[in-house]
């Protein structure tokens, strides 16, 4: 299977950490499903500045080296638990620059996941191109 | 560089240089040559598909996430054949006199704007809903609204032959949204206007246009070749939006000198919130924004309206992670949402720059008095939600991921004003405008009320970059209001024009 070719294999290990702690039900994807998340993510890093890619590759190295300096390891190499800490700390923390890396990075596991169209079934969201006509069906029952 | 020559080129097909195109398309009649170019693709019915990221990436900029310069907004602004009246949700209000007043530019009347809105609002075919197309998404909106004595209208909108299909922001995939794309442009092209897609417009010279086509995997071809253009023309109609258009004219030499370019940004900064249901709801069949309040509006500096948006887009606008945040995303039948929008103040440093590659960078601080209407706004929204019979509600300033029904007299403490962190919540914009301020000061101003740029006779703008302040509603109307005076002085200045572009080459001419 072809891998995105925007996204190295360090940053592609760094997500797949990640992507459990942020969507639980990404821990139970299929290679394929997993591969395409990669790819809708590895597409938008693309299409940004690269000064905007910097940063980002910037962020994912001080999310996975900043639990070092407490729990000497690297973040793929905590529980769950302290992982989700870690992802807290981001979130909340005091400086906005940081909390905003948080979010991109976030935010672009939400888009792998959710931006799938295959998820929708899963979530209870099956629009139709005739949704009046859905509505007017449900009013008659 | 290819050399082309037209008379008339307009920038932009969207609101503002749709409109402006079929106002002026009666000249083509006359042998005068009007050119649209347009940044963005012209879909064909096939590429309308539906699904989130890839529609997103085919009709928005940065694929809807344009961020500011600081990450803490998100701007979407469409780049398409019809600009962001193919994106939009085609609510279609008349601004107000007091939002006008406010406006304070000097030969800019309610009554002419009130016109000219009247008529784009029948040529858009613009009527209310009936109530069997209505969702329960939209109705309890009202019946919250109306249980708390809140003032809540119906959203009149713009189409013809809709369906239902509730994803207006991904591009209709029925074609029923009246936009440029389906009545003002196909129109002015009847009548012999080009419009010439996938076309980036580099800079502004001297009575000419430097710009590039390129070709894209989708959509119709251009009607130009790809490649660099140069194209003359007696007049020049900026309306690439209020980013666009400002990040324009700051690259082109012509227009730069003028203080006030760029800046007085504004953008309606908004937040989705969405409350949870104990038993599936109707919410993405039919259209998906039928109502809104301004009963906040004067007051406390908000509006609410309903919305409902797309499993990506909806799990961003939820703050947080992991299991509370998949228990919200679980079951999408469930969910109510609420689009709130806060009016901000034109201030001076928020601003269009551009970068040292000439791309758009907005600059943007939120003042004191939107962050608190933002949170007012996720109070006033819970409480329409628990009114309408939600079990749980997420506001992303809440002290907790859920605040269930049981804790709603506890609102104001549980969503308390210095909850809103900005990086953490997810900020979103579809309204920019401003950058390209009409007034009558050139110090203070861009355009004239008409439009005109200070000191070029030949250079226009007709877009919500023109907005001095925010509009306090959804803006395309007013922005149609504004293009169609714009088109009426080309019109009226086209014999003088025709003759400046004869003359000798005096760019700046007196104001």
């Amino acid at each position: 299977m072809a891998q995105s070719p925007s996204l190295t294999s360090g940053e592609r290990a760094i997500l797949l950490t990640i992507a459990p702690r942020i969507v639980p039900a990404s821990a139970a994807m299929s290679p394929a499903t997993g591969e395409t998340m990669m790819q809708l993510i590895g597409e938008t890093l693309v299409s940004r500045t690269p000064a905007m890619r910097r940063q980002w590759r910037v962020f994912l190295a001080v999310l996975r080296w900043a639990p070092f300096f407490r729990y000497l390891r690297p973040l793929e190499r905590l529980d769950g638990l302290r992982q989700d800490a870690v992802l807290r700390w981001f979130q909340d923390h005091r400086l906005q620059v940081i909390r905003g890396g948080f979010w991109g990075v976030r935010t672009l596991v939400l888009l792998g996941y959710y931006g799938q169209p295959g998820t929708g079934s899963s979530i209870a969201y099956t629009p139709s191109l005739d949704g009046n006509g859905v509505l007017r069906a449900r009013a008659r029952r | 560089m290819l050399a082309r020559d037209a008379d008339i080129v307009i920038i932009g097909s969207g609101a503002g240089g749709g409109t402006v195109a079929s106002e002026l398309a009666p000249l083509c009649s006359q042998g005068v040559r009007v050119v649209v170019l347009e940044a963005g693709p012209k879909l064909t019915a096939q590429d309308y598909t539906g699904r989130e990221v890839e529609m997103a990436r085919r009709l928005y900029t940065d694929e809807g996430g344009f961020l500011t310069e600081d990450r803490a907004m998100s701007i979407a602004f469409g780049r398409a054949y019809g600009g962001s009246t193919v994106v939009y949700t085609g609510t279609s209000l008349t601004m107000t006199e007091a939002a006008l007043r406010r406006w304070d530019v000097p030969g800019l009347e309610h009554g002419d704007i009130v016109e000219r809105s009247r008529k784009y609002l029948e040529q858009n075919r613009v009527h209310l809903l009936p109530e069997e197309d209505i969702n329960d998404n939209n109705r309890l909106f009202e019946e919250g609204c109306r249980a708390l004595g809140y003032r809540v209208e119906q959203f009149p909108l713009n189409l013809d032959g809709c369906r239902g299909a509730g994803i207006c922001n991904l591009g209709c995939p029925n074609g029923a949204k009246m936009g440029t794309h389906r009545v003002q442009l196909p129109e002015a092209e009847r009548q012999g206007v080009q419009v010439v897609t996938n076309c980036r417009v580099d800079r502004i010279d001297d009575r000419a246009v430097v710009a590039t086509v390129s070709e894209r995997a989708f959509g119709e071809p251009s009607r130009w070749p790809p490649g660099e253009y140069r194209i003359g023309a007696k007049a020049v109609v900026v309306a690439g939006g209020a980013i666009g258009s400002s990040a324009l004219l700051l690259r082109s030499p012509v227009a730069a000198g003028l203080p006030a370019l760029g800046r007085y940004f504004t953008c309606h900064p908004a937040l989705i919130l969405v409350a949870q249901h104990d038993r599936p709801i109707t919410n993405y069949h039919g259209h998906p924004k039928s109502y809104y309040s301004d009963h906040f509006a004067e007051r406390d500096g908000f509006l609410l309206e309903t919305c409902m948006y797309f499993p990506f887009t909806t799990a961003k606008s939820l703050t947080g992670f992991g299991a509370e945040h998949a228990r919200m995303m679980s079951a999408m039948d469930r969910l109510q949402m609420i689009l709130v929008l806060a009016i901000d103040p034109p201030e001076a440093d928020n601003r269009v720059v551009v970068d040292a590659a000439g791309q758009p960078v907005v600059r943007y601080r939120f003042a004191d008095g939107v962050r608190r209407a933002l949170v007012q706004a996720m109070q006033a929204s819970a409480r329409i939600f628990f009114a309408g019979g939600a079990a749980r509600v997420h506001a992303p300033a809440a002290r907790q991921f859920f605040i269930d029904a049981a804790e709603a007299n506890r609102i104001d403490e549980l969503i308390p004003f210095d909850g809103l962190k900005l990086g953490k919540v997810t900020i979103s914009s579809a309204h920019p405008m401003g950058g390209c301020r009409m007034g009558a000061d050139p110090s203070g101003s861009v355009t004239d009320a008409w439009g005109r740029v200070h000191g070029v006779p030949w250079l226009f703008v007709a877009d919500g970059s023109l907005f001095p302040r925010c509009a306090e509603i959804n803006p395309y109307v007013t922005i149609m209001a504004l293009a169609d005076r714009a088109a009426e002085r080309v019109r009226r200045e086209w014999p003088h024009l025709q003759a400046h572009a004869a003359a000798p080459r005096d760019n700046r001419a007196p104001a």
